[in-house]
């Protein structure tokens, strides 16, 4: 039998995935997918709740994925796509006649797009991505068309060395998005006027890895060496360092996940994620950072790519995935973790990607992203260099049934 | 018995005008409405005159309702007695679902205004069957093409040749690069990302599996052909894998109608069951078993297979009104269900149901929808164009949707115009004509002669006369052609007095000027070796002339 067929039968026996839906995006110039958001309830008419938009999310208007190319050449697509009902709904329907994504506009982009995000509160979304760290600003649905517009570029001073900008938006004061490529050159701009509102102080010219808005006045600084770096943004050229590079090889590259606090509770309260391109796993509290909450290490077969990803669950206290590191996404629950830096073990492994592909081809498919339903606990998506994506969840194990 | 039908999707019929000939493909129905509007307007075609004279031939691509459900109407109440032509499997099919839907339709729900079934025979008659590859001239100018498109059995896609111009029409997308001028193609679910295949039929074992565990019944209504014998190939594998042991059965009137048709049309199924096919016997099942009406009693888990496929007559309903009241008992409806029927009841979410005698069912059981519909997703329909690398591109949507990502999409990746007109609109696609040229076999021999040999890869410059007369185009040699046309050949010389200073003699400058020039001419012009192209006469000290 066939190594996906009998991957699928495997899933289907161990209990493993509750149910699955895999996808296929393919195009020329769709190389990979990268940059996608996650899902949210969206302020569509009648569906009931109020929108939980959370401050530097990624959520389009309304349900939706939104996915884009990072090939070489030019004509890289972004897509914003309408999910099948399957996945709109808390319970879940294996069998649903609508079962597809469906593209709902499209656009298409000169560059390669390596970061997407949506700006809240206003149909507009923002893209970066080499050669350089100017950012490019497009309107998503218009009334009468389906193509995603270009409508401005907000430019950078750009110097040598520059890569692509990382990005985060808010819509707190007005829409804003925060970026840089590096530590010294990290500004917030305001999305549709272009104007600076706020340019951080230079600690040093380090690669940054990714940004977040804790809150609104508050914004967290990753860097490609681990470092954090906290800001203010009422206090201009404020920036302190929040935690250092964890002692490790300075080869290692470094990301961070942040998660987002509940109504009420104080951003800073949530614990920030570091994931090596080793493997090795790291938790602050932002409001003690001077030890670690925890330190771990995952099980990675090979060194940590570009595409390193964690993320934490939104909806599980606790859990967060990691990707970057071959065709898997890793789930953890990180309540058990200690200090001691001790290898953990993964509650659910997703291998789909490994076996999606057309057979044979050269090299195995990296995923190049993941994120959470923001419903549906324990639901994920995750998409590869090939051009799959993977709609996934698991089945908790029970307990302690030996 | 059985029919094939997607929601959402209205219904099929394209005309095409192509160098002066009329071809309509497709006579499709809508199967959403119960009144004038579920055929077609055939009015637009043309205000007076006979569609017999108007039209050349109709085409029609597979037997799903959506696509030829308007034919017995058009033919026998319209009014066209010209030909129509289909694949032998669809010329077969097509009877039956015409005839299964007008007994609904005119039995079932009452309505008049519909075709007979004296309609639908006479109409089958004006059918000409043609098979795949086959050239069919339809008339001097006009053939017609079938390749196979593997959508349903019989499903074909036509190629539509006048002279230089073709057209090729498909619903799917498997195609050869027969590079017409336009390719039109059905759009539904273009802007559809499909999941994976795999993944549904994992979803279906998942949910049969899980039935029958907990020691309940499994009903699935099939249509004879489809879905069924790949589902059981599916099932099969499955419960020898995972070794279980609860019966699967087939209802055997299912089994010899569509044993029949399999074997009738072998070559059209997909290779999965023509491979299971030579394997044994369709349905040599080790797991599957025919079905005895009796067994519907039998306690304990089971796996079904009846028709027909919307629950709406025969064995299928009467298993399903027994199994209904338990609700650890599943129903697996295979695909749309036409109104009326029980199967588009239940799929509904009714859950009592008035049958016969006013009596009143009671619906436990789980009822699970599952869809394999083969129609072209975003994906298909571009790797359509990139096969077949038409010049243009045409549309046809079920509903009027925003198409304009998908048409720059298809514009920019293969720089070709993409059309997509709404209902009743024309559309206009020009064509560069190509015109043959009558080469002299002589010119050719003689061109072919000179130089490198000619290659696949590299075009070779030749040259010629094009002489033109009358309707004809000839390529000959410019001395035939002079002497063809009574005109004498004159020579022209260009020449162009150069002065060189030069301390050296005569002869050595004229050999330098001489030499310089060969090797100048050798890089500029690739002369055929041999050919000598720069001449120095010595004995007038001033010339060189060139050849």
């Amino acid at each position: 039998m066939e190594a996906a067929d009998e991957w699928l039968l495997q899933s289907l026996r161990l209990s493993g995935a509750k149910w699955l839906e895999l996808f296929r995006l393919q195009g020329v110039g769709l190389h990979g997918l990268r940059g996608h958001s996650g899902l949210c309830q969206g302020g569509r008419a009648g569906q009931g709740g109020s929108p939980h938009r959370v401050p530097g999310s990624s959520c389009p208007p309304h349900e939706g994925v939104c996915v884009a190319g990072y090939g070489q050449s030019d004509g890289n697509e972004i897509l914003q796509l309408i999910p099948p009902p399957t996945l709109l709904t808390k319970e879940t329907q294996g069998l649903c006649p609508e079962r597809d994504f469906k593209v709902e506009c499209g656009g298409f982009s000169e560059r390669p797009v390596y970061s997407l995000k949506y700006v809240p509160n206003t149909s507009l979304l923002v893209t970066s991505g080499p050669p350089d760290s100017s950012l490019q600003v497009w309107q998503v649905s218009a009334e009468n068309s389906d193509v995603i517009k270009s409508v401005s570029t907000i430019a950078t001073e750009s110097g040598t060395g520059q890569s692509w900008a990382k990005i985060a938006t808010i819509s707190a004061r007005a829409p804003w998005v925060l970026h840089g490529s590096r530590l010294d050159r990290v500004q917030i701009t305001e999305v549709e006027s272009r104007k600076n509102v706020y340019t951080a102080a230079s600690r040093g010219s380090e690669e940054l890895s990714n940004l977040a808005f804790l809150d609104c006045n508050t914004v967290l600084l990753c860097c490609a060496t681990g470092r954090l770096c906290l800001a203010d943004t009422r206090q201009p050229q404020s920036l302190v360092e929040a935690a250092s590079v964890p002692s490790a090889p300075c080869s290692e590259q470094w990301c961070m996940g942040t998660r987002h606090a509940a109504q009420g509770l104080e951003p800073s309260s949530q614990p920030v994620a570091r994931l090596s391109s080793r493997g090795l796993l790291t938790l602050t509290d932002l409001r003690k950072t001077s030890e670690l909450l925890a330190l771990a290490k995952a099980r990675v077969s090979s060194p940590g790519s570009e595409f390193l990803c964690v993320s934490w669950a939104p909806a599980l206290e606790g859990y967060l995935a990691i990707s970057g590191f071959d065709g898997t996404v890793h789930v953890y629950d990180t309540q058990s973790w200690d200090s001691s830096g001790r290898e953990a073990e993964p509650i659910f492994v997703h291998r789909g990607h490994a076996f999606g592909g057309a057979g044979g081809s050269e090299d195995p498919p990296l995923v190049t992203v993941h994120t959470w339903h923001l419903q549906k606990p324990r639901t994920l998506l995750s998409a590869a260099s090939d051009g799959s994506l993977h709609v996934w969840d698991w089945v908790q194990p029970c307990g302690k049934c030996g | 018995m059985f029919c094939w039908c997607f929601p959402g999707v209205s219904l099929v019929c394209i005309l095409v005008s192509i160098a002066g000939k009329n071809v309509m493909l497709d006579c499709g129905m809508h199967m959403g409405y119960n009144d004038d509007r579920r055929f077609p307007d055939f009015s637009y075609i043309t205000q007076n005159g006979r569609l017999t004279d108007f039209l050349d031939c109709v085409i029609i691509s597979h037997f799903h309702l959506d696509h030829c459900g308007a034919l017995p109407y058009f033919s026998e109440m319209v009014g066209y007695d010209g030909p129509i032509y289909m694949t032998h499997p669809t010329k077969a099919i097509c009877p039956i679902l015409l005839e299964d839907y007008r007994k609904i339709t005119v039995d079932k729900k009452g309505e008049t205004n519909f075709f007979t079934s004296q309609m639908i025979k006479d109409c089958m008659k004006k059918v000409v069957a043609v098979h795949l590859h086959q050239t069919v001239q339809v008339d001097e100018e006009l053939e017609i093409k079938a390749y196979y498109a593997g959508h349903v059995l019989g499903a074909a896609m036509f190629q539509i040749r006048v002279g230089c111009e073709s057209v090729v029409y498909t619903v799917t997308a498997w195609i050869d690069k027969c590079r017409p001028d336009l390719l039109i193609t059905e759009s539904t679910y273009a802007t559809t990302i499909r999941d994976s295949k795999r993944c549904r039929e994992r979803d279906f074992l998942k949910k049969v599996h899980e039935t029958v565990e907990r020691g309940g019944k499994v009903l699935i209504p099939v249509f004879a052909l489809g879905r069924a014998q790949e589902l059981c190939i599916l099932l099969e594998t499955f419960w020898e894998r995972m070794n279980l042991k609860a019966p699967i059965y087939f209802s055997t009137g299912l089994t010899e109608k569509a044993n029949h048709y399999y074997k009738l049309f072998i070559t059209w199924t997909n290779q999965k069951i023509r491979k299971t096919f030579v394997q044994r016997n369709m349905f040599e099942f080790k797991h599957i078993k025919a079905f005895d009406r009796a067994f519907a009693d039998n306690p304990g888990p089971m796996v079904v297979f009846a028709t027909p496929g919307m629950l709406h007559a025969g064995q299928s309903l009467q298993i399903f009104r027994k199994w209904a009241g338990n609700e650890k008992n599943m129903v697996i409806m295979p695909g749309y269900c036409v109104q009326g029927t029980v199967g588009h009841k239940i799929l509904s979410g009714q859950r009592k149901l008035e049958m016969e005698g006013r009596q009143i069912l009671e619906v436990k059981m789980q009822v699970e929808y599952m869809s394999f519909s083969a129609h072209a997703d975003a994906k298909g329909i571009m790797q359509l164009i990139r096969q077949a690398e038409p010049r243009n591109v045409l549309l046809v949507h079920g509903e009027a949707k925003k198409m304009e990502f998908l048409k720059q999409k298809i514009e920019q990746e293969f720089n070709v115009s993409c059309f997509m007109p709404a209902n009743g609109e024309t559309t206009t696609i020009l064509t560069n004509p190509c015109i043959p040229v009558d080469i002299s076999l002589g010119l050719l021999k003689r061109e072919t002669a000179i130089g490198p040999a000619p290659d696949a890869k590299k075009p070779k410059l030749m040259h010629g006369s094009l002489l033109m007369k009358d309707n004809s185009f000839r390529l000959v040699s410019p001395e035939q052609a002079l002497k063809e046309l009574g005109l004498a050949e004159h020579q022209l010389r260009f020449t162009c007095r150069v002065h060189i200073q030069d301390p050296r003699k005569e002869h050595e400058t004229g050999l330098r000027v001489y030499n310089h020039l060969k090797g100048a001419i050798q890089w500029w012009l690739h002369p055929p070796a041999g050919a000598d192209v720069v001449q120095l006469e010595q004995g007038s000290w001033r010339r060189c002339s060139f050849l």
